[in-house]
């Protein structure tokens, strides 16, 4: 067990965590050796485009990658002082209040879902079911973990005093048995918290009556349901409206700084990382290329991907000159064709030789230990002389 | 994928269902009441010729190696011995193909050649009464037993008006083809065939009929227009023959028992009502087996019209 | 579950389509024949009567050729008399070979249709429902093996299965007394109505791929959506996600489904009624097998009552099930008949 060293105010760490996924054209690598921390009260973006392995990060902390997807290797330490007592004696690797959710059984990691983790996808159109109405829900959202709390950790079941056999019923017959009034109320509480107007009455209404923000607001509400600590918002405002996505920011924000949550901002839209986060990392081909507080990184990036995506950023006051797209395309992430040393090379205006070594570890950067480069120009100086591209569109990347 | 690759690919999944149905069809003796041997035996068999029937058979042996055993034979051609009958299975069960062949392809034919032009007449003449005509033969088509509408046939045209024989076959439609060079006169061979195989391919064809005109109206009224029309084709026809295909047989079992068609069908009846399991298991096996071989041969022939099959 | 937008789909198709009315009341007046067959039916379906045996129904006149002998002059003389057989009153639709009543036989045979068609369908959906579900939602090894099984078992007919099966098991039948004449409210009818058990168990047997293959198409393609997706995140159990919002959304192309295979079996048991591989005497198809005999002698309505009485059925059910299917639009076609 490697020492994680971990502050106290460290809610998560994931350490060097990586998830392959095992296709038939090959094994892809779609997370690899992944490391950064959640800490309290803050919002952490994780930025890049998509295929960069972002959403598979954010399944593999609340470990539900899909099969043909499994995590292969890497830590995933939760500060939980319960817990940690629980486990301390037993295989699993616990140091102070942290203890590594790796090494715990499935059905804890599983008992934390909700309670501790929860998620907000991207889509609010599909991610309510059509066939049950907004307060009901959130409402079973609710009793999930009302009944959980309700039983020692240890034995918890989440169809506890609910068998099987009356699930089977209601499946069939549309009955509100599993949810009390309490968790009705609740639930009308919870839309009311995320600004929906009259919720008692919306709450009776199915998800295709509702409007695409109201629709992403009453998500929200269904994630808070188990009072999380940790909020997962994969490209929560993709799919919506520019004016309702600054509406849904706000909220998020306001929520954040109200109940604590620490909340991990998934997105490709550096706009959203800027206005929202304290601190980002930036990936790359399923790796963080690049990481620390949203000041060291947006002011002094030192990666020729962050500097690019930051370049590709529209500026409202002189758009053309800055709009610079990065060339070429993430690549394939299958393991048989990804090269040796970096894997943006191919696609780096300022990659030199010593680019297609492997890599080595982070360097530190800006004089703080958080903001940490995984880059050759790290340690050295850009030299023309030992480019890769001979175009030298180094220009292309704007050189703050 | 390759159209090479497709069929190979296509033959191996068809080889593993072949296994499948031996396997079911060899572990049937085991699930009937009372001891395998009492499967095999007659009825009235001493218990000596049990004994020895037991032995022949290796029942004493190992399950796997019973299997084994089992397989080998089989891959030999070998489906083994009819007590009851006296006779070999093999040779037994592919002596009442041809009959049922024959029935299976009449039948096609009458399905074929009053299908489409229903289908046809419905979908461009929608809501004329000749559209009403065809969706009412089409409803009760494939809501009628056939066994029953067989014998609705004898009654009316082999029994009022005496045009068709009501059961039997006597002569084999190969004999027809045959009879054109033979000393048989053509004519009186080919009448005489007619007489026997119209009114059992009538009333297994007409379930395929309705069943055909439903589906070629509703596909031309579903999909005219719709820029898919062809890709959904090219998924639906396969589904729809092998379901075609399997109702076929399930309709011929029947039909050869109203109309005694000495074929695969009154074999397995018989063999049943006989407790001729070794029979009883070749049929099957005859059956499954020719289920698969004629999808893989679906298959590949709609993968070289359509390409896009190969990629599905 | 059913949603409020499905009812509002199929009100609106039922209004607009004369088929699926006829459909409904042919179906309703049969399911209220079966159900009350005992105070329905004239006679006891049952019960012989040779002095009135093979009378035609009512419209109709059977001419019998009746052979008398009688000794003229010490002669034997053999007179043969064409004798016409009329209608009677009180049996509607003529008689059979040992005089009992067809009309009553018909209504009977509807409880023995519906039922083998009904709890067929609802063991094989039992069955496959739940297999298929769990196949489509977890896939891997588990769904490897249904698919490959399905296969092998979608390669045997119904019917060679099903009478293979019987033909190994038996016929099993069990008697179930009659409710209403139990609790006395009618007499002179059969006391029990025999239900032929393995005839039951063997069509679930055989149609319960066709359920297994539906519920995994659903379920492979309901794991997928976002909500399912978000419901595990936040919490719920796999047999939650699976029957709050695997199993409901699901609901609808079963129930389609089912309505074909109910017609599908109806026509599966009188084929194997019709076989004599049925365990019950009282049913469409064994008087068909019966009817057969008197076919050459022209006496069609012992066989051709029922067949009517089966087609009428079937075509009701079917009609439900076109109006199910227009409504729903789950995109499916079940294996429809299959005698």
């Amino acid at each position: 067990m490697t020492d994680p060293d971990l502050d106290d105010d460290v809610l998560v760490a994931v350490r060097d965590l990586s998830t392959r996924f095992f296709t038939e054209e090959g094994q892809v690598n779609a997370v690899e050796s992944v490391s950064f921390e959640i800490r309290d009260n803050e919002v952490l973006g994780i930025v890049g485009e998509s295929g960069s392995g972002k959403s598979v990060t954010a399944l593999s902390i609340i470990d539900l990658v899909e099969s043909p997807g499994r995590i292969t290797q890497g830590e995933v330490w939760y500060r939980d002082a319960e817990l940690a007592e629980e486990f301390r004696d037993t295989n699993a690797s616990v140091v102070g209040d942290h203890l590594d959710l790796r090494t715990v059984p499935e059905r804890v990691r599983g008992s934390l879902r909700g309670s501790s983790f929860s998620t907000i996808f991207q889509d609010p159109m599909s991610s309510l079911n059509p066939s049950v109405t907004v307060g009901e829900q959130i409402a079973e959202a609710v009793e999930v973990q009302r009944r959980a709390s309700a039983n020692p950790r240890r034995t918890r079941s989440r169809t506890a005093g609910y068998g099987l056999g009356q699930m089977i019923v209601d499946a069939v017959v549309p009955s509100r048995s599993y949810t009390s009034e309490e968790s009705h109320a609740r639930a009308v509480e919870l839309l009311e918290q995320v600004g929906i107007p009259d919720p008692a009455d919306r709450a009776e209404e199915y998800p295709h009556q509702f409007s695409g923000g109201m629709l992403q607001r009453a998500m929200i509400a269904q994630a808070l349901a188990g009072e999380p600590d940790v909020l997962i918002a994969d490209e929560p405002t993709t799919a919506l409206d520019v004016t309702i996505q600054a509406q849904i920011l706000d909220l998020l924000r306001d929520l954040q700084t109200e109940e604590g949550t620490s909340v991990v901002m998934i997105t490709h839209d550096l706009g959203v990382i800027a206005r929202m986060c304290d601190r980002v990392g930036v990936m790359y081909a399923g790796e963080i290329v690049e990481r620390g507080r949203l000041e060291d990184v947006f002011d002094a990036p030192v990666h020729p991907y962050t500097q690019g995506l930051l370049g590709s950023i529209p500026d409202l006051e002189d758009p053309a000159p800055r709009l610079q797209p990065i060339e070429g395309n993430v690549p394939s992430l299958l393991d048989s064709e990804m090269p040796e040393g970096c894997y943006f090379a191919d696609r780096c205006p300022k990659a030199m030789q010593d680019c297609l070594e492997p890599i080595a570890e982070y360097d530190a950067q800006s004089g703080s230990p958080e903001h940490a480069v995984q880059c050759v120009l790290a340690r050295q100086e850009f030299d023309p002389a030992l480019a890769l591209h001979e175009d030298g569109d180094a220009e292309v990347v704007a050189d703050e | 994928m390759s159209q090479g690759r497709f069929v190979a690919k296509r033959t191996l999944q068809g080889v593993g269902v072949v296994w499948g149905v031996v396997t079911i069809v060899f572990l049937l003796r085991f699930i009937t009441p009372g001891s395998a041997i009492n499967a095999v035996a007659p009825l009235d068999a001493t218990q000596e010729t049990r004994e020895a029937i037991a032995r022949e058979l290796g029942l004493s042996k190992p399950l796997y190696v019973q299997y084994g055993e089992y397989l080998f034979d089989l891959v030999q051609g070998n489906m083994g011995f009819s007590y009851i009958r006296g006779q070999e299975v093999t040779s037994l069960v592919f002596s009442k193909v041809p009959a049922t062949v024959e029935l299976a392809v009449a039948a096609t034919v009458v399905a074929i050649v009053l299908s489409i032009p229903l289908g046809v007449v419905s979908a461009t003449r929608r809501n004329q009464p000749v559209d009403w005509l065809a969706t009412l033969f089409s409803l009760a088509g494939i809501s009628t037993p056939n066994f029953w509408l067989g014998i609705m046939m004898i009654l009316v045209l082999a029994v009022q008006l005496g045009i068709f024989q009501t059961s039997g076959r006597a002569v084999a439609g190969v004999t027809v083809l045959t009879s054109l060079v033979g000393p048989r006169s053509f004519l009186d061979t080919l009448v005489l065939w007619l007489q026997h195989i119209t009114l059992p391919a009538i009333a297994l064809g007409t379930y395929f009929t309705a069943l055909i005109t439903r589906l070629t109206r509703s596909g031309m009224l579903d999909e005219l227009g719709k820029p898919y029309v062809r890709a959904a084709r090219a998924k639906g026809l396969p589904e729809t023959l092998v379901r075609y295909k399997r109702t076929l047989i399930g309709g011929a079992v029947i039909t050869e028992a109203v109309f005694s068609w000495p074929g695969l069908g009154t074999l397995v009846i018989r063999s049943i009502n006989l407790r001729d399991w070794p029979v009883l298991q070749g049929s099957l096996i005859v059956i499954g087996t020719s289920f698969v071989l004629v999808n893989i041969v679906v298959d590949v022939v709609y993968a070289y019209l359509d390409p896009r099959v190969v990629n599905e | 579950m059913v949603s409020r937008r499905v009812i509002q789909n199929l009100t609106s198709e039922f209004r607009d389509s004369f088929l699926a009315k006829l459909g409904v009341a042919l179906v309703v007046v049969v399911v209220l024949v079966a159900i009350f067959a005992p105070f329905v039916a004239p006679h006891n379906p049952t019960q012989q009567n040779l002095d009135a045996s093979q009378l035609p129904p009512l419209g109709f006149t059977q001419v019998e050729q009746k052979t008398t002998s009688e000794m003229v002059d010490g002669e034997l003389q053999t007179v043969t008399v064409n004798e016409t057989v009329e209608a009677k009153l009180e049996h509607p639709l003529g008689t059979d070979g040992l005089g009992r009543d067809m009309l009553s036989r018909v209504i009977y045979g509807a409880r023995t249709s519906l039922i083998v068609g009904v709890l067929g369908t609802l063991f094989a959906a039992f069955v496959g429902v739940p297999v298929g579900l769990i196949a489509g939602y977890y896939r891997g090894r588990v769904d490897d093996a249904l698919m490959r099984f399905a296969d092998v078992s979608l390669a045997f007919p119904s019917l060679v299965l099903a009478i293979a099966l019987i033909g190994l098991w038996g016929r099993a039948s069990v008697p179930v007394p009659d409710p209403f004449v139990a609790l006395g409210l009618v007499s002179g009818m059969p006391e029990t109505f025999v239900l032929p058990g393995t005839v039951v168990v063997v069509v679930g047997i055989v149609n319960w791929v066709w359920f297994a293959r539906i519920a995994r198409g659903e379920a492979l393609s309901l794991r997928d959506q976002e909500y399912v997706k978000a419901a595990k995140a936040l919490g719920a159990n796999d047999s939650r996600v699976v029957l709050r919002h695997v199993f409901p959304n699901a609901i609808t192309p079963i129930i389609v489904l089912a309505t074909v295979q109910v017609a599908a079996i109806i026509l599966l048991e009188s084929s194997l009624s019709f076989l004599g591989f049925s365990g019950t005497t009282l049913s469409w198809g064994f008087d068909i097998s019966q009817g057969r005999d008197y076919i050459s002698s022209g006496q069609w309505w012992i066989a051709g009552m029922p067949g009517l009485a089966i087609m009428i059925s079937v075509i009701g059910i079917n009609l439900i099930g076109d109006w199910l299917r227009d409504a729903l639009d789950p995109g499916i076609e079940g294996e429809g008949g299959g005698a």
